[in-house]
């Protein structure tokens, strides 16, 4: 099993939230993806894509300003929805890993809710694991 | 005082991580800021205007899967040392922070762990931006 394979793998099994996984190459065209097995697609496939594609260049732009500027290796981006989060962040300089989350509020919540937090530092320290593979 | 002045206030005395804080328009024209005192600008106000656009493009893309997945609520990117958020608000504009970043001193020294840096509260930012966005 190659390491891109083993990242969606251990992605799925960490967190049940996480609906569907994608590593795209920098062109935005989906090279593996994994689908939580019972979840529908809320979006269809062609405007995932579309937001595939638009974060593949909105990357390479965050990384050219993090080369200009001391900000700092860029991490990850989440554009947060009433019923969905979307994850992006760099593997590797080839490799993009989009994630949909769940981000439906927990029933019992009494405030109003703005869905829930995804862990990415969990998520990250996966993905900087199975980037020491190979 | 316009309430975008008020809540760029609000949210500058609510964390103190913030360390800049603008409202845009549609078009991407800074209408009011917030730097807070002390620091120095990371990025230069040219990108920082590029980058505006850029969310406020995000956001134009965002619209089509609205029906699927419910209203945009807020864009983080995060970096080692800052994280950029975007709010949209009423009639096309932003609202624009960046905010620190920086690991926690306690993080490193304490676990030996590496840290990501840290949390921004977006629920609480979020519900600043509503309660603004109920005042007339």
């Amino acid at each position: 099993m190659g390491r891109y394979e083993k990242v969606l793998n251990m992605l799925m099994d960490f967190d049940e939230s996480i609906r569907l996984a994608i590593i795209s190459n920098t062109s935005g065209d989906i090279l593996w993806n994994s689908k939580r097995k019972d979840a529908k697609l809320q979006v269809p496939i062609a405007e995932t894509k579309k937001a595939l594609k638009r974060e593949s260049d909105d990357w390479i732009d965050r990384c050219k300003a993090a080369d200009r500027n001391a900000l700092g290796d860029p991490l990850y981006h989440i554009t947060s929805f009433e019923k969905t989060k979307r994850v992006t962040l760099p593997i590797d300089a080839f490799h993009l890993l989009f994630m949909s989350v769940d981000n439906t509020p927990m029933k019992n919540t009494k405030k109003k809710s703005y869905g829930k937090m995804v862990e990415m530092g969990k998520i990250l320290s996966i993905v900087d694991f199975v980037n020491t593979f190979e | 005082m316009d309430k975008y002045e008020k809540l760029l206030n609000m949210l500058m005395d609510f964390n103190e991580s913030i360390r800049f804080a603008a409202v845009a328009d549609a078009n991407g024209e800074i209408l009011w800021n917030s730097q807070r005192k002390g620091l120095k600008n990371i990025v230069p106000v040219e990108e920082t205007k590029q980058t505006i656009m850029r969310a406020l493009n995000g956001w134009k893309g965002n619209t089509n899967v609205k029906q699927y997945i419910g209203s945009g609520l807020y864009s983080i990117s995060s970096y080692e040392k800052i994280k950029r958020i975007s709010i949209p608000l009423d009639n096309g504009k932003l609202l624009f922070c960046t905010v620190n970043n920086e690991p926690l001193k306690k993080s490193i020294i304490g676990r030996g762990k590496k840290s990501y840096g840290h949390l921004a509260e977006m629920g609480k930012i979020l519900s600043i931006v509503d309660f603004i966005k109920e005042q007339k």
